[in-house]
């Protein structure tokens, strides 16, 4: 799920930024720093969409590098357990199926797939029902249920699962070419 | 570490903070990300590469899941849904999903059946109704 949450972060200056634009050398560098990365406790940061303010400066000594408080509101993205979301297959082997969720990897793996889907292999490997009326292959949207999280230094991985009411398979592509 | 093991999002135990953060629904973000991008297209002459991959991935999952993508719908199905007494996060899931039965509503966002809740089937029956009004008069 998408949130737009306030984060806080201390921001180091080099003094030669020091001057009129000040301001605007400061937050180019936060975008640059944050946009992108991800924690465990917030997810991945996307886009920063504005500035709450911008604190006191510390001089540090020694340096003479300045320390900012700066606190900026932001689109971060952050799986949680339980949730349901909408994926797109990005690969299909026969341990399972791999699907993304904006930043996130899902990995659904055959147990929890349902049972009576059967793994094909060949040229685009699937995951197609015994009457053939369902597949999963590269592309097909999926809504699954995120049911496990391990969360990486720079990265969050998802478990998930399609072996529920109302799960599984929303559009393949394979259907309409 | 204790406070990960519990989280869930069924019950809605997604921690204090997220719970009071403003959750947004995938045609929001798709709304913020396109502005964003354009404003980066008047600097720059390649946009692609100044963007990070993860706002790329993101905004190509929010384009193509985004069930409203006119932003007058995305406003209304906003003002619609907070009618309802829900949390954020249910807001955004059922403005994400679009069920269409309540039994599918319920499937998807269990914590508004919980109890201490007054949401019968017929509240919920209502709430879709008028979800898929905006999705047709769009």
């Amino acid at each position: 799920m998408f949130f737009h949450i306030v984060l806080e972060r201390n921001m180091q200056l080099h003094p030669r930024h020091f001057g009129r634009d000040l301001r605007d050398k400061l937050v180019a560098k936060l975008m640059k720093d944050v946009e992108g990365t991800c924690s465990g406790r917030h997810g991945f940061v996307v886009a920063i969409t504005g500035i709450e303010s911008v604190g006191k400066g510390l001089i540090r000594d020694g340096t003479g590098f300045v320390t900012f408080p700066v606190k900026y509101q932001c689109v971060v993205f952050r799986p949680f357990k339980g949730e349901i979301s909408e994926a797109v297959v990005t690969m299909v082997n026969k341990m399972g199926f791999f699907a993304e969720a904006g930043p996130v990897q899902i990995f659904v793996s055959n147990h929890l797939i349902p049972d009576d889907m059967e793994f094909q292999s060949g040229d685009i490997p699937n995951y197609t029902t015994s009457d053939g009326s369902v597949k999963i292959q590269k592309d097909s949207e999926v809504r699954l249920k995120i049911i496990g999280t391990r969360v990486d230094a720079t990265e969050i991985f998802c478990i998930g699962t399609i072996k529920d009411d109302f799960l599984g398979v929303i559009s393949d592509p394979g259907a309409t070419s | 570490m204790s406070g990960e093991e519990e989280e869930n999002a069924a019950e809605l135990k997604i921690g204090d903070e997220f719970l009071k953060a403003k959750c947004l629904m995938n045609c929001e973000v798709a709304l913020i990300l396109e502005h964003k991008y354009e404003q980066l297209q008047q600097m720059s002459e390649d946009p692609m590469n100044q963007v990070s991959q993860v706002f790329e991935k993101s905004l190509q999952y929010v384009k193509r899941f985004s069930r409203y993508k006119n932003p007058d719908a995305v406003r209304q199905v906003r003002e619609i849904l907070s009618r309802y007494q829900l949390a954020e996060f249910e807001l955004c899931v059922l403005g994400n999903l679009c069920p269409e039965t309540v039994e599918e509503a319920i499937a998807m966002v269990p914590s508004i059946k919980t109890r201490g809740r007054a949401h019968d089937d017929e509240a919920i029956e209502k709430m879709l109704n008028d979800l898929s009004l905006i999705k047709k008069f769009e």
